[in-house]
């Protein structure tokens, strides 16, 4: 907790254990670490969803485009292919929304009020660190006072001083043994926190991908397309292309 | 052999008919003659092609091997056509009679195959003549290839490759004049003559389409390029010649628009051509949608959101790191590729194929405009010059080439699309399988997997309404961690006056001052460390939140707010543990605010300017400590609160509003009155 400068000079007498310290900095350190996650997976979360509604929107974008050519209204069977592609393409968008609609609920809003939990945190450690100054500087000033002659002022600036200090050491130690208890029940309750929101994840992607599967299995079979490997497909493609190139039309290139 | 039959019939020929009989003989053995030419120079013909086709190019091995291909083209096709052509025709010698018949046939028969395979040497032949231009421009090549073709074909004298390489072109130009030779001389009732004619004419086709594919190809290559020209060269190209041709043009244009004349319409075309232009459109907007489908997913795969695991070891976020990642890895990926490679690439290539016939569409209407201007002329004149005359055939070439291909084109492009579309649907299938294969294994190893949707859905929403609270009750727990009481020693003889202040205002009021203050102006304090005062209002009447307007229980006035703390009465032990306690609250309560402390002292319903105030315009009005006013408004004309307008003195005017007070029994906090 270097960032508070001392005003005061530091007392001679470790007040607080160094086991104590070591402690407390742990476990705030867990807890920082983990609000540092917390807010990164909350963005990019946000981005992955937002990305995912994207390709959606120009997968319909697709099929209402080809719908709209005239070449459809001409030809009957490229009518009908281009319809049930357009028709599944709307239907998956559907399910997309409804999908990030979930994950949204599930998953992105309980991220972020986890971590609005954190700046309460974090404005508490602070006033804990200033209790420790005011407790170390007050404690400097009476081993000042109990260094010096025992003369009849500096008895009584002494007794007014370790009266100042009582107050002040109890409260560091109320803050601090508060926080102590409090920091890892906080960081502990993550657990039953956060699986709620992995599950629904988990349960939302298989939601959407058996709709997907479906929709475009039942498709593939309206299509008529028959089970043709990556290397057919690569040869029909070649094929179709050398068929283009061998109209003098089309430029060699 | 001729010899022999040439002497019987000589015996034959008798007495009457002896004239008509000879000229008889004579036709029948000229015609005898020419089937023996025709076979006897198939056969040295393909000869010739085996000599250039094995020995030739096989000493030729030190040009590339594209070249090669340029130079000798097809013309192992042509010698597998001809040797069974040769084949046949020999074969027809056995049936003497019927041999001039058989002949006629054979022609028939072989007359497209001869088409198919001629057209395609004839239209590269001048390409493979500009090639052997090249090699004579390098007298060591040239050198070296005159020597391999000296040792195998002596006779091709000095021009060498030319000689060899235009053997086929003659050879089926040929043809025809052979077979106009035997047909002469058939007798017209013979059964062999209208097979004859037919062969004749055939052939002739043959070389018309021959001729026909040739200038299409020479027509389509000039005019497809699309070529990349900086703005210099384009500009470099402007000549009067080009000017003057498509100023023409524009003129042309312009007198149609104009309605002047009129324009060729031609229906079959245009249909042709709009129906292009959707397909084109088609090709077009499908590549751009794919473009931004591919990009977006892109982006999706960049966002790595099971990164990071919330340091939890194990249950459904341990599942959902590695399926996302495995997803990542693997099926999102492999659909990527698959998209890359089945669906982008073909719709650029369908793209580069587009441009082509585009391009030449746009040369066929400049063509047309000339044309048209040519027609007229003929029309007016009755003749052209030799480059008009090129020009309309240039004109009618293109037309007839677009016409022919064009329809095969756009019905390609379509397949061609229907299969690019059906593949792409198939890719999601299959994408939508992995996702689904492996989702379902993680879900299965869920707490609540056999939990159905609804009913699940349901218990998430409990279960975060129910850690939601308790979220925020650990908030207010930190919340309340206050800030340390201070630590500053009071004053002498200042504990009385901040318990009369603390009554007075409550708690939350207090500040004590953390280092000296000189205050600069007139409303300013000036106060030293430790002093305890009241906060009246954080921010001073021009709205500065930095100045506040604070009581010392003796005076009112501005200090600088960095220079106060919250002054908390320190708290006794058991107090802090009552507020601990308070913690365990699990309802989600705000802390009630402390009530400020009612004033004990009864008010009279006066007020009083506590200090004096300068006026300093017009709107103000100035006032003296201890000055009665009577209020009229507590708010400015914008209706803030700093000001209030007053009368006092019997002038109206505004004065800040906490330079006024309801008067109290004015003894009791020791006021000093300036006097």
């Amino acid at each position: 907790m270097s960032w508070i400068p001392f005003k005061i000079g530091q007392p001679k007498k470790q007040i607080v254990p160094k086991t104590v310290e070591r402690d407390f900095e742990r476990e705030y350190g867990k807890l920082q670490q983990l609000e540092e996650q917390t807010r990164k997976l909350q963005k990019d979360m946000k981005k992955s969803t937002d990305a995912d509604l994207a390709m959606s929107k120009s997968a319909v974008k697709i099929s209402l485009d080809l719908l709209s050519n005239p070449l459809c209204e001409q030809d009957q069977d490229l009518l009908s292919m281009v319809t049930a592609l357009d028709t599944a393409m709307k239907r998956m968008d559907a399910f997309n929304q409804e999908k990030v609609n979930q994950i949204q609920k599930t998953v992105i809003e309980p991220l972020k009020k986890f971590g609005s939990v954190f700046p309460s945190l974090n404005m508490a450690v602070k006033r804990r660190e200033q209790a420790l100054q005011d407790y170390r500087r007050l404690q400097a000033k009476v081993e000042k006072y109990e260094e010096k002659e025992k003369t009849g002022p500096v008895l009584a600036k002494l007794h007014q001083v370790r009266e100042e200090l009582r107050p002040v050491r109890e409260d560091f130690e109320a803050k601090n043994r508060q926080l102590l208890e409090e920091m890892p029940r906080f960081y502990g309750s993550r657990l039953d926190y956060f699986q709620p929101s992995f599950e629904s994840l988990i349960r939302a992607q298989v939601v959407y991908y058996s709709e997907m599967h479906k929709i475009f299995g039942d498709l593939t079979q309206q299509l008529d397309q028959p089970g043709h490997s990556d290397e057919q497909r690569e040869r029909e493609n070649e094929a179709k292309l050398s068929e283009l190139r061998a109209l003098s039309i089309v430029a060699d290139d | 052999m001729a010899k022999h039959g040439a002497d019987e019939l000589s015996c034959r020929s008798g007495s009457l008919d002896g004239e008509g009989r000879a000229s008889e003989d004579r036709s029948l053995l000229r015609q005898r003659l020419a089937v023996q030419e025709l076979i006897d120079t198939e056969v040295s013909y393909l000869h010739m092609l085996h000599l250039c086709a094995s020995d030739i190019r096989s000493r030729l091995q030190q040009l590339p091997q594209g070249d090669l291909d340029v130079l000798f083209s097809n013309i192992d096709d042509i010698i597998k056509v001809n040797s069974r052509f040769l084949h046949d025709l020999q074969e027809t010698a056995s049936k003497k009679e019927e041999q001039v018949q058989l002949v006629g046939n054979l022609f028939l028969e072989f007359q497209e195959e001869l088409e198919q395979v001629y057209k395609v040497y004839c239209a590269s032949y001048d390409q493979a003549l500009l090639l052997v231009d090249t090699y004579r421009k390098e007298p060591e090549l040239q050198r070296h290839i005159q020597g391999i073709i000296e040792a195998v074909v002596p006779q091709a004298g000095s021009s060498g490759l030319s000689f060899l390489l235009v053997i086929p072109l003659q050879r089926i130009t040929r043809y025809p004049l052979l077979l106009q030779k035997i047909l002469e001389n058939t007798v017209p009732d013979a059964s062999a003559y209208p097979v004859l004619q037919r062969a004749v004419s055939a052939l002739q086709d043959v070389n018309t389409n021959i001729n026909e594919y040739k200038m299409r190809k020479e027509v389509a290559s000039k005019y497809t390029k699309v070529e990349q020209l900086t703005l210099r060269e384009r500009l470099a190209r402007i000549n009067t010649h080009t000017l003057s041709k498509k100023t023409t043009r524009l003129s042309q244009l312009l007198k149609q628009e104009a309605g002047l004349i009129p324009r060729t319409e031609d229906k079959e075309f245009d249909d042709l051509e709009e129906r292009f232009q959707w397909v084109s459109l088609c090709v077009t907007e499908l590549k751009n949608n794919v473009a931004a489908y591919l990009d977006n997913l892109q982006t999706f795969l960049c966002f790595r959101p099971h990164e990071y695991s919330l340091d939890i070891p194990e249950g459904p976020a341990v599942q959902y790191c590695n399926l996302a990642r495995d997803l990542q890895l693997e099926a999102f990926l492999t659909f990527k590729q698959r998209l890359e490679g089945l669906v982008w690439q073909p719709l650029c290539s369908l793209a580069k194929a587009l441009l082509g016939p585009q391009n030449l569409i746009k040369k066929r209407l400049d063509k047309l405009l000339d044309f048209e201007r040519l027609e007229e002329k003929l029309l007016e004149v009755g003749s052209v010059t030799y480059q008009e005359e090129a020009a309309r055939h240039t004109y009618q070439a293109l037309n007839s080439l677009l016409v022919a291909e064009l329809p095969q084109f756009n019905q390609l492009v379509v397949q061609w699309l229907g299969q690019i579309l059906r593949t792409f649907v198939t890719l999601q299938r299959d994408l939508a399988k992995q996702v689904l294969q492996r989702a379902e294994g993680s879900m299965a190893q869920l707490p609540h997997h056999h939990v159905p949707e609804p009913a699940f859905r349901k218990l998430v929403e409990d279960a975060l309404g129910r850690t939601s609270n308790q979220l925020c009750s650990f908030q207010e727990t930190f919340e309340k961690v206050l800030p340390p009481p201070t630590t500053q020693p009071l004053l002498p003889g200042s504990e009385r006056q901040a318990q009369a202040l603390l009554s007075r205002y409550g708690p939350g009021k207090l500040y004590q001052v953390t280092s000296n203050i000189s205050g600069t102006g007139t409303l300013d304090l000036t106060l030293p460390r430790g002093q305890i005062v009241a906060l009246l209002q954080n921010k001073d009447t021009k709205g500065n939140s930095s100045r506040w307007l604070v009581d010392t229980g003796g005076h009112r006035g501005y200090v600088p707010a960095g220079k106060l703390q919250l002054y908390h009465v320190v708290p006794s032990a058991e107090e802090l543990r009552r507020q601990v306690g308070l913690n365990k609250d699990p309802r989600c309560l705000t802390p009630e605010p402390s009530p400020a402390p009612a004033p004990s002292i009864p008010t009279v319903n006066q007020v009083i300017a506590v200090y004096p105030f300068v006026a300093r315009s017009s709107h103000e009005v100035s006032l003296q400590a201890g000055q009665p006013v009577t209020i009229l408004e507590a708010q400015d004309k914008k209706g803030n609160p700093e000001w209030s307008l007053v009368e006092v003195n019997g002038q109206r005017g505004y004065v800040p509003s906490g330079f006024l007070a309801r008067a109290q029994s004015p003894v009791l906090w020791g006021w000093s009155l300036p006097s």
